[in-house]
């Protein structure tokens, strides 16, 4: 198992870097065997990391998130499986280097400077806590491939505004399509988060009870970032109910997907660093 | 040696030929049957595909020695009702052999097109092959040259990016349209002028798919008869809509196609900003190619609206049509590539008779040598010798193939054929010469 890892660490990177280079040349050719090359590698990829990740659970007794580069390569798998699922259904395959490359360099980092065993709170072992975390992983993740596509819609607007027929009006999909994405990635993304924050509230009553009575005081549902995060998905929602029945569509809504997402950063951002939280999972504090 | 099959091109295109030529010398697909039937009276003809589009017509002939071009083609395409002096005058090519099938590799590769790589004379070329092959049989060099060609267009389409991009403005109208939605057919267009270059682009955007399309005119007679005419007796995906309800229209549709000859632009900022107010932001793509423009410079300014005119179509046009130039040196390559390959075969069927007759003066020899051995010694031993001078028959014209196949110049090959014709030929040959006892029967058991 544990050569498996090790094994798993050399050949991760490698396939991300492969990965990216198909659809670099998706992105530059768009022959049908780029293509197929491409599909074929991003299941390959998938299937090994998340081979590799149930592995690694197996072997630490934990998920695999226990240090900031194992957080890096659950994030890169987390990207491809959003993404994946986003390209399945549309079946478009042009935009997948952008996706591709950012997870090829978190998945590098995590790998190149990999520690043998880091140590985990003792929380990652609990099952509530780690369905939990991977939920809010995947819909925070689904909604940043959203801001992607709603950045890349922009931009292609821009071009056709300014009618600059260059590379990126050549190679990029249609801006419905652009749309599509952005609003399919959200579609994702606001289930996953309120899967995430009712398993946690669930989690959180459970956790309660295992507790000395003072610390399960500390533990309530008014936490600034449970709050923000109910906040987010109801305004994700009211964006969706907008496009789905009152017909938001075009640069102003994808304005609207851009600003509301740099808003959660920036409020996640805030709250993480000026607001003191129960939710803070590292060794030294928290639950 | 019987001499070999040549080929013949005599053609016209629109390098050459302005249009009126090329309509005089082009030949329905009624007529080909005509030309064939007179050019198979003409000694030494073998075959032929003659074909024609709008922008060419040439007939690729096979024929053997005796075949005298200039005459035979002119007597034959008289004898179809068409004017020889067209295919022999300033505007004609003729070309023959390696040549001829240059062209004919160039032509279905798309590079000697109007439009360099449009994939439509690929399906143009098999049309006419397949016509040809339903009058007569093909010579076997015909029908190799034009699979060449048809498996050189397929690896310039395949292999090249030639292909890509739009090279005319009512493709480029289509191409700007698809970068704004993915499916046209669940989108509608409306089409304002019914003019005949709006007939034209909406002609276009239909045979593309769009879902539907709304033409509005100042004469509402005009409107719905050019409806009607897109329509074409089959359903009414096309409607004729009255000219005050251009406001309303453009909130329905999210194609807007403009060619009217106003004097005065039509389409105005307060009448766009109305329809967005309704569309709710969805964008909508204006193609004004009216000169003068139909749609007010304003326009442009408002939210979710992208307009185009003619000159950025024409840019598109400029911009794919040198994408694609830059793929010349490759699809070039490519025809050389195929172009070997048939050189190489052409090569092969020059050895096929001298080597059969090589082949057979050398069964011959074996078969009297076997005769021999079952005279004097058992079957078995005959049956051994036999297949021992089989595979050494087998070797020696394999070697001798080779040989011949990489001479280095085609001076050098014809000595190398001349000489092996001149030793194995019947004629000249010493088969019947009765084997003499071997001197040294080493295998006697």
């Amino acid at each position: 198992m544990r050569l498996a890892l090790t094994v798993g660490e050399v050949l991760l990177p490698l396939l991300y870097l492969l990965l990216f280079v198909a659809y670099l040349w998706v992105f530059y050719e768009n022959r049908k065997f780029a293509h197929r090359w491409a599909r074929r590698l991003l299941a390959t990829t998938v299937v090994a990391h998340l081979a590799a990740s149930v592995i690694h659970a197996r072997v630490h007794h934990h998920l695999p998130m226990a240090s900031p580069l194992e957080f890096l390569s659950l994030l890169a798998l987390s990207l491809l499986l959003i993404y994946a699922v986003v390209e399945r259904r549309l079946r478009v395959r042009e935009t997948g280097f952008l996706v591709t490359g950012v997870a090829f360099l978190l998945q590098f980092i995590a790998s190149a400077f990999s520690i043998a065993e880091p140590a985990a709170n003792p929380l990652l072992e609990d099952p509530g806590y780690a369905g939990h975390a991977v939920l809010v992983l995947l819909a925070y993740t689904a909604l940043s491939l959203s801001f992607l596509y709603a950045a890349l819609y922009l931009v292609l607007a821009r071009q056709l505004a300014r009618k600059t027929f260059g590379l990126l009006f050549r190679r990029l999909p249609p801006l419905e399509v652009l749309e599509r994405m952005s609003v399919g990635a959200a579609k994702l993304g606001v289930p996953l988060l309120f899967g995430a924050l009712a398993l946690g509230h669930l989690w959180l009553y459970d956790l309660a009870d295992k507790l000395d009575p003072e610390t399960a005081r500390s533990l309530t549902p008014f936490d600034p970032k449970i709050l923000t995060s109910w906040l987010i998905f109801l305004v994700y929602l009211a964006g969706l109910a907008g496009h789905r029945w009152w017909g938001w569509r075009g640069r102003r809504m994808n304005t609207l997907a851009i600003l509301t997402y740099l808003a959660v950063v920036l409020a996640m951002g805030a709250i993480h660093h000026f607001i003191p939280s129960f939710h803070n999972f590292s060794l030294r504090g928290g639950v | 040696m019987a001499g070999r099959a040549g080929l013949h091109l005599w053609g016209i295109d629109h390098r050459l030929a302005p249009t009126e030529v090329r309509e005089r010398a082009h030949i329905d697909p009624e007529r080909v049957g005509g030309l064939l039937a007179a050019l198979s009276r003409e000694p030494g003809f073998v075959s032929a595909v003659p074909v024609s589009t709008c922008n060419r017509t040439e007939i690729y002939v096979e024929a053997l020695p005796g075949f005298a071009p200039f005459d035979s083609m002119t007597r034959s395409l008289a004898g179809a009702g068409l004017d020889p002096s067209l295919f022999t005058g300033e505007h004609a090519v003729r070309l023959t052999d390696g040549e001829a099938v240059r062209r004919l590799y160039r032509v279905s590769a798309g590079l000697e097109s109007m439009m360099l790589g449009e994939p439509q004379i690929s399906g143009q070329l098999k049309d006419a092959y397949r016509l040809a092959k339903e009058h007569h049989e093909l010579g076997p060099v015909l029908m190799r040259a034009f699979q060449g060609a048809f498996r050189a267009g397929k690896r310039v389409r395949t292999e090249t990016k030639i292909g890509e991009g739009a090279v005319s403005v009512a493709f480029a109208a289509v191409e700007l349209a698809r970068k704004f939605f993915a499916d046209l057919p669940r989108h509608r267009a409306l089409l304002v002028g019914a003019g005949e270059t709006g007939a034209l682009a909406a002609r276009h955007f239909l045979q593309q798919g769009i879902g539907g399309l709304i033409v509005v005119n100042r004469s509402p007679e005009r409107a719905r008869t050019l409806a009607d005419d897109l329509n074409g007796g089959k359903g009414e995906l096309v409607r004729a809509r009255p000219w005050e309800d251009l406001p309303a229209a453009l909130a329905d549709v999210d194609v807007v196609l403009s060619t009217t000859g106003s004097l005065e632009p039509v389409i105005l900022p307060e009448m766009v900003r109305a329809a967005m107010r309704r569309r709710r932001g969805r964008p909508l793509y204006v193609l004004d190619i009216a000169v003068p423009r139909d749609v007010h410079p304003d326009v442009a300014r408002v939210d979710e609206t992208y307009v185009f005119g003619l000159d950025d179509l024409d840019e598109i046009v400029q911009s794919n049509l040198a994408a694609r130039r830059k793929q010349l040196p490759g699809a070039e390559r490519i025809v050389e590539e195929e172009l070997a390959e048939f050189r190489a075969w052409v090569r092969e069927m020059d050895l096929r008779p001298s080597v059969a007759e090589f082949r057979a003066y050398l069964e011959d020899l074996k078969e009297k040598q076997v005769g021999y051995v079952r005279r004097k010694q058992s079957d078995e031993v005959a049956a051994a010798v036999d297949a021992s001078l089989q595979q050494f028959i087998k070797k020696v014209l394999g070697r001798s193939m080779e040989s011949l196949k990489s001479a280095e110049s085609e001076q050098e090959r014809q000595q190398h054929l001349a000489t092996l014709h001149r030793l194995f030929a019947p004629q000249t040959s010493q088969t019947s010469q009765e084997p003499r006892e071997p001197s040294e029967p080493h295998d006697r058991p």
